[in-house]
């Protein structure tokens, strides 16, 4: 999914992680030029990764992504609007488990994928050595969100192709196009790794509490910043600054 | 005009003052012995040490007798897999001296995490030992499952 | 509370903003315990001055790490960074102490971070550091701005540094952004004689004939590369929406690729009719 669209999107960050935060934590800088004006600045880094389950800013992401690891590249097809969320109810169209439903518990639209609660099980086992035959550990494997899974109508809770259309309001919904009924996009969507609902959250101890956060305390002044410290904290200034000129 | 404009000097200017600071500083640990009262800073290059001095009084409250600063050069190796040859930034080391009454031990801020870890990789260990206890139940009756005995 | 939670989410909705955090949620925000003066501001939260107040009387240096208790744990869950909006109903004052009070944080990050990566530990939630920094970036923005409006508003001019759009001695735009001088360039001899802004001659025609062609060759690559990459999504999905395709990548020719070697997959094609 490319950048504009996942702006547009109403897929919410679930990790709640600051933009710049996943772009650092992703990045391989294998060689850069000094920071100094005789130099352009010129990186060599890693341009391609391969997104898996794991998310671009854990320690597994950068197992699977090793220094003169390239891995085959994938092709991801477009998709128009992101519509699968957190918390929707889906059918599942291929596989062992075709025609089960399940709730979604994670996507990854880096690689159009969704997770679904109890759906696609598939066993790993770990830890095997010559004594012991290892632990099973089984999670969930992905689907893919255009060919292995169809949203569940909320009406009769049957599988349903659907449709964004605008409502009178000009809102943008997803539309059941067997029973015409809106497929409203889930709360769960919303949640984030830290809270569930923004009332939910519990204040830390460095957090600003929010009354403090939303009070206005900007009074229009004409007086620079620096000029309005300086009165603030009783500092006179008497000299004024030579000419200078700028070119 | 940003923040961050450094004005050219003239005599009779105003006194230059910055509002808003954006020097880093962090405490490191000291790689050699030294004497209570002096304490080791990584601080932004740019930094002098009347800069240093005002920083950790004005902004820590912390006292200052003396402050000495040296540029360590930043490491440079060879990048493993492409050959590449990097170099790490240098950084400003100050040498803090408080006086002689203060005194500052780097703690130790890892003590009670080795415990933690340890309860991780046993979980591993018991069912290791589970499963050798099975075996060894079972040596006299093999193929029986699990669920079979008591 | 919740009404003022209520208004921020209202406003939110109408601005369109896509908000990936949480309204209320809030900053990292310490008490700048450093100058008991200014405390009675607005970002005084009640909780942590005694804490603040104890650590500045026994050992001013421990303000350099975190709090004792988070030091042998995993996660350490913190808030949000703060918000251009949230910045700009704040008063100079505020932002002032606010900007300590994040530089203070911002230190105390680094100074974890380096004993973490020293002792071979997990630094706990390095996105605090970003957030920070993010804080520290829009409080700066909107301290700018503030200077920006007093200086047009008294001078006419921004009062920002200068600067203008010039070919350089290569033959390439760039901008070139002014310096302070005590002369006035008519008298700035050393000036003048150290400006080339004029250029020409057979080494730079050469020079700027090959960055032109380095410049076509990356937009041509770049083409290729698209055109390549709706092949391939063709070849693997035979009955993918073409009219899609064609508003995702407008600069390559679908309907001629369709019928392409490369963009059929391994199977009987099917004929119309």
């Amino acid at each position: 999914m490319r950048i504009t669209q996942y702006l547009t999107s109403k897929l919410k960050n679930f990790s709640n992680l600051p933009k710049e935060y996943i772009e650092r934590s992703k990045k391989q800088v294998y060689w850069k030029t000094p920071r100094e004006i005789n130099y352009l600045p010129r990186t060599v880094e890693r341009k391609r990764f391969r997104y898996t389950t794991n998310r671009s800013w854990t320690g597994q992401f950068r197992q699977q992504n090793m220094p003169a690891t390239m891995r085959k590249k994938v092709f991801v097809e477009p998709v128009e609007d992101w519509s699968f969320f957190r918390g929707d109810r889906i059918e599942v169209l291929v596989g062992k488990d075709k025609g089960k439903q399940g709730l979604i518990t994670q996507v990854i639209p880096e690689r159009n994928w969704v997770i679904v609660e109890g759906i696609n099980w598939h066993y790993r086992r770990v830890g095997a050595d010559k004594e012991f035959p290892g632990i099973t550990i089984k999670s969930e494997a992905p689907l893919h969100v255009t060919k292995d899974i169809r949203l569940a109508d909320p009406s009769d809770l049957q599988g349903t192709e659907f449709e964004w259309r605008f409502t009178e309001e000009g809102e943008k919904v997803r539309v059941s196009l067997r029973s015409g009924r809106i497929i409203p996009i889930p709360e769960t969507n919303n949640q984030t790794h830290d809270y569930k609902t923004p009332n939910a959250y519990i204040e830390r101890e460095k957090d600003t509490p929010a009354a403090v956060v939303s009070e206005i305390t900007f009074q229009p002044k004409l007086s620079t910043f620096e000029m309005d410290i300086m009165e603030e904290m009783d500092i006179k200034e008497e000299r004024t600054p030579a000419k200078s000129y700028w070119y | 005009m940003s923040t961050r404009w450094y004005p050219i000097y003239q005599r009779g200017n105003p006194q230059l003052r910055v509002f808003l600071p954006n020097f880093w500083m962090k405490l490191v640990r000291p790689t050699e012995d030294q004497p209570a009262n002096v304490v080791t800073f990584a601080v932004s290059t740019e930094m002098t040490k009347h800069d240093v001095k005002n920083y950790l009084e004005k902004i820590y409250k912390v006292p200052v007798v003396d402050v000495r600063t040296r540029i360590a050069l930043g490491e440079t190796n060879r990048d493993l897999t492409y050959g590449y040859v990097t170099k790490k930034d240098d950084v400003k080391l100050a040498y803090v001296t408080m006086p002689k009454t203060e005194a500052f031990t780097f703690p130790d801020l890892f003590a009670s995490k080795g415990e933690k870890q340890e309860k991780d990789e046993k979980s591993m260990d018991e069912s290791k030992e589970g499963f050798r206890r099975f075996l060894d139940r079972n040596k006299k009756r093999p193929g029986t499952p699990g669920w079979f005995s008591i | 509370m919740s009404s003022t939670l209520i208004k921020c989410f209202n406003l939110a909705k109408t601005v369109g903003t896509v908000t990936f955090k949480s309204l209320l949620t809030t900053s990292q925000n310490q008490l700048p315990a450093w100058r008991p003066a200014v405390v009675g501001g607005v970002l005084k939260c009640g909780l942590h001055t005694t804490q603040c107040a104890r650590q500045e009387r026994k050992e001013p240096l421990m303000e350099f790490f975190d709090n004792p208790k988070h030091w042998s744990e995993n996660e350490v869950k913190v808030g949000r960074a703060w918000k251009l909006d949230e910045l700009r109903i704040k008063s100079n004052k505020d932002l002032h102490q606010l900007w300590y009070i994040l530089l203070k944080e911002r230190n105390m990050l680094y100074t974890m971070e380096h004993e973490c990566n020293d002792k071979m530990e997990i630094f706990p939630n390095p996105e605090r550091i970003d957030k920070v920094k993010i804080s520290m970036e829009n409080l700066e923005t909107v301290v700018r701005e503030r200077n920006k409006a007093y200086h047009l508003l008294e001078t006419g001019e921004t009062g920002e540094r200068p600067q203008k759009l010039v070919h350089n001695a290569f033959g390439l735009r760039c901008t070139y952004r002014s310096c302070e001088h005590v002369l006035p360039p008519f008298m700035n001899t050393k000036w003048i004689k150290s400006r080339h802004l004029g250029f020409g001659g057979r080494a730079v025609h050469k020079f700027l004939l090959q960055y032109r062609e380095k410049l076509y060759n990356a937009k041509r690559k770049a083409k290729n590369r698209s055109r390549n990459e709706v092949m391939m999504i063709l070849r693997r999905n035979p009955n993918f929406d073409l009219e899609l395709l064609k508003r995702k990548f407008p600069d390559v020719e679908i309907d001629k690729l369709r019928h392409s070697d490369k963009a059929r997959g391994h199977f009987v094609p099917k004929v119309d009719g």
